[in-house]
């Protein structure tokens, strides 16, 4: 049995004593070619980790002139998404520029910053762009204020606090359409995957800053946990609904070639809080990347993101 | 005359007839024993002896005798026609009507027979099994199980599942345990919500459980739970119901019952009535089915999952109304 196989036995233990449904894609990023597997190719609703493809665009368009990365935004306070963190959690009205915006996205998963930057490309425009990459237009579906209507529509609540105490109910199993792939922003691990290996193979000054966004993600908890060493760079972008909790990330130790590795999970606990599921995905991103890791004697100078 | 083709040989039937002259030694005891007189009894004895082209008997005045050949024949005539029996009784068996294979967590406890006996009232054939929730959804995805009533919250992929059913628990405390008055305590929270686990704050015992692997994320929450009310959260992870009555009964652990199972104990050694007990956190199921495409036609599912689910609403209602 090959180090891939038994890793993907492992995966299934993990999962398995996590209380979760797993799809996990790990692949070595340059160097000869290495992916460990686990059910990568069902899709799955991603949630918020639609704002990495996006970002994407974003910057392969602004590589090509069709937007401007230091376009004003202003985000009205009564006129923006609502949500836990960035200037979606603001008082007051915001101006910023598209590229901040696009920070904000990814940093802490704005969703003021990621309708705005989905206005800002339009979603024609992402899905015509996501094509020509061979990427599904399904990754991005919609935004953060349609995901967000659906789970009030869903749970018959008129404010997001309610909806995530109604989803979170652990004596229903309370249902939405954010869950189902045919309805929500969606994608397979192995697809998200390819979505970092773009991103990595690109060389701009918008494509370095969302790199250098992902590598200040405000979290370490998921993925993060996996890799408890200062010295190695993480870039990563989470995506949570509910029983969701995803991520999506570039593992970089220090002299060896980047690993790809998408880790996204469905847990059966409805509860919001469950910080065994991700130290769980944690562990499972490090057990996929573990057999990926491979010295990069020809590479002493840094990858584009350090 | 061609090997197999004889159309006035009924082969079975008439290496029954040897079968009986031989254990009778009698055409006529034969003839009752099977049913039937003592002619056609003869006939078709002579027509094997023809098709077989060997004497089985000797006649005489004496009466009936085997011959060598005979003696020689009737072993494997008496295998061919036990394993006739055999085919018609598997047979048989498969055209009764079908038994639910009902899969039960073991982490039930004594509602699990219930469950059992409120199918068999119905008069609903089963076969249980009881095992850990993880085992039972496997069990159900292969197709070995027809309906299976698990604990919730697990991963239940490639199944459906009806409601969440929450049951409520009771704490069961070794004698001479006093749990201190919970008021002022951290996690006691509220009074009056009835039936809510809290308050374990004094409790300093751990708490005997089903192994975590019968449903990780279960468990899992039932430790959350303890803790949210001031437990410690340390569990004994006791493999079945017996071995956790044994450690509560040995002082070193506290249980945690389904409500209904609790309010049954007998009460004290001196027929005092049954203390009250603390209720501990709920046990949450749910009633899980193949997916529609993968049923086994013979079985109502549908039928047998609302029997299951209406009866395990009267246990969660009879052990609610109880507090």
């Amino acid at each position: 049995m090959t180090a891939e196989h038994a890793a993907v036995d492992r995966l299934r233990a993990i999962a398995r004593d996590a209380g979760v449904t797993a799809w996990v894609h790990a692949t070595r990023l340059t160097g000869p070619p290495g992916t460990v597997a686990l059910d990568d190719v069902t899709p799955v609703a991603v949630a918020s980790l639609y704002k990495l493809p996006l970002a994407l665009v974003w910057a392969d368009l602004v590589v090509a002139g069709t937007v401007a990365a230091d376009q004003p935004v202003r985000l009205a306070a009564g006129a923006r998404t609502p949500g836990p963190t960035g200037v979606a959690m603001l008082l007051d009205d915001v101006t910023l520029t598209a590229r901040d915006a696009v920070r904000l996205m990814l940093a802490v998963s704005d969703n003021a910053c990621g309708d705005a930057v989905l206005a800002l490309v339009g979603l024609e425009r992402v899905h015509a762009w996501l094509a020509g990459l061979g990427l599904p237009a399904s990754l991005v579906r919609q935004g953060s204020a349609e995901e967000t209507r659906a789970v009030l529509a869903d749970t018959g609540t008129d404010d997001w606090a309610a909806a995530q105490r109604a989803l979170a109910d652990p004596d229903r199993a309370v249902r939405t359409s954010q869950y189902d792939p045919a309805l929500a922003s969606a994608a397979t691990a192995a697809q998200l995957g390819e979505v970092l290996r773009i991103l990595w193979s690109r060389r701009s000054p918008a494509h370095d800053l969302v790199r250098d966004a992902m590598a200040h993600q405000a979290w370490r908890h998921r993925v993060g946990s996996g890799f408890p060493h200062d010295d190695v760079l993480l870039l990563g972008k989470t995506g949570s609904l509910g029983l969701l909790r995803h991520e999506a990330a570039v593992v970089r130790f220090p002299h060896e070639h980047p690993v790809g590795v998408v880790v996204l999970t469905r847990s059966a606990r409805p509860e919001r809080h469950l910080p065994r599921v991700d130290a769980a995905v944690g562990e499972l991103a490090r057990t996929g990347v573990g057999p990926l890791r491979l010295a990069d004697d020809g590479a002493l100078s840094p990858g584009p993101a350090d | 005359m061609a090997p197999g083709y004889a159309p006035d040989v009924d082969l079975l039937k008439h290496l029954g007839f040897f079968r009986a002259v031989a254990d009778t030694r009698h055409f006529g005891d034969a003839a009752a024993d099977l049913g039937m007189t003592q002619p056609p009894l003869s006939q078709g004895v002579r027509r094997l002896e023809r098709y077989l082209g060997v004497r089985l008997f000797d006649r005489d005045a004496r009466g009936v005798r085997i011959t060598a050949a005979g003696r020689r024949l009737l072993p494997p005539t008496r295998d061919l026609l036990d394993a006739a029996d055999d085919l018609v009784a598997a047979a048989r068996d498969l055209a009764v009507p079908e038994q639910v294979r009902l899969g039960v967590a073991a982490d039930l406890e004594e509602v699990a027979p219930g469950l059992v006996r409120t199918l068999v009232a119905g008069g609903t054939a089963v076969a249980p099994t009881v095992a850990g929730s993880v085992e039972l959804v496997d069990l159900l995805r292969e197709g070995l199980l027809d309906v299976g009533v698990v604990r919730h919250p697990g991963v239940l992929d490639g199944l459906t599942a009806g409601p969440v059913l929450v049951l409520p628990t009771a704490l069961v405390l070794p004698e001479a345990t006093v749990l201190p008055e919970a008021r002022g305590r951290a996690g006691g929270g509220p009074a009056g919500v009835p039936g809510a686990c809290r308050g374990l704050g004094g409790l300093t015992l751990p708490v005997a459980v089903p192994p975590r692997r019968h449903q990780p994320a279960a468990h899992d929450q039932l430790v959350d739970a303890l803790r949210r009310a001031g437990h410690s959260g340390a569990v004994v992870e006791a493999r079945d119901a017996a071995q956790r009555a044994a450690l509560v009964a040995a002082g070193s652990a506290a249980g945690v019952v389904p409500a209904a199972a609790g309010s049954t104990a007998p009460g004290g050694p001196d027929g005092s009535a049954p203390a009250q007990l603390p209720p501990g956190p709920p046990l949450r199921v749910r009633v899980a089915l193949p997916h529609s495409g993968r049923r086994r036609p013979e079985v109502d599912h549908d039928a047998v999952s609302g029997v299951l689910e209406a009866a395990l609403e009267t246990v969660a209602g009879a052990a609610g109304a109880a507090r």
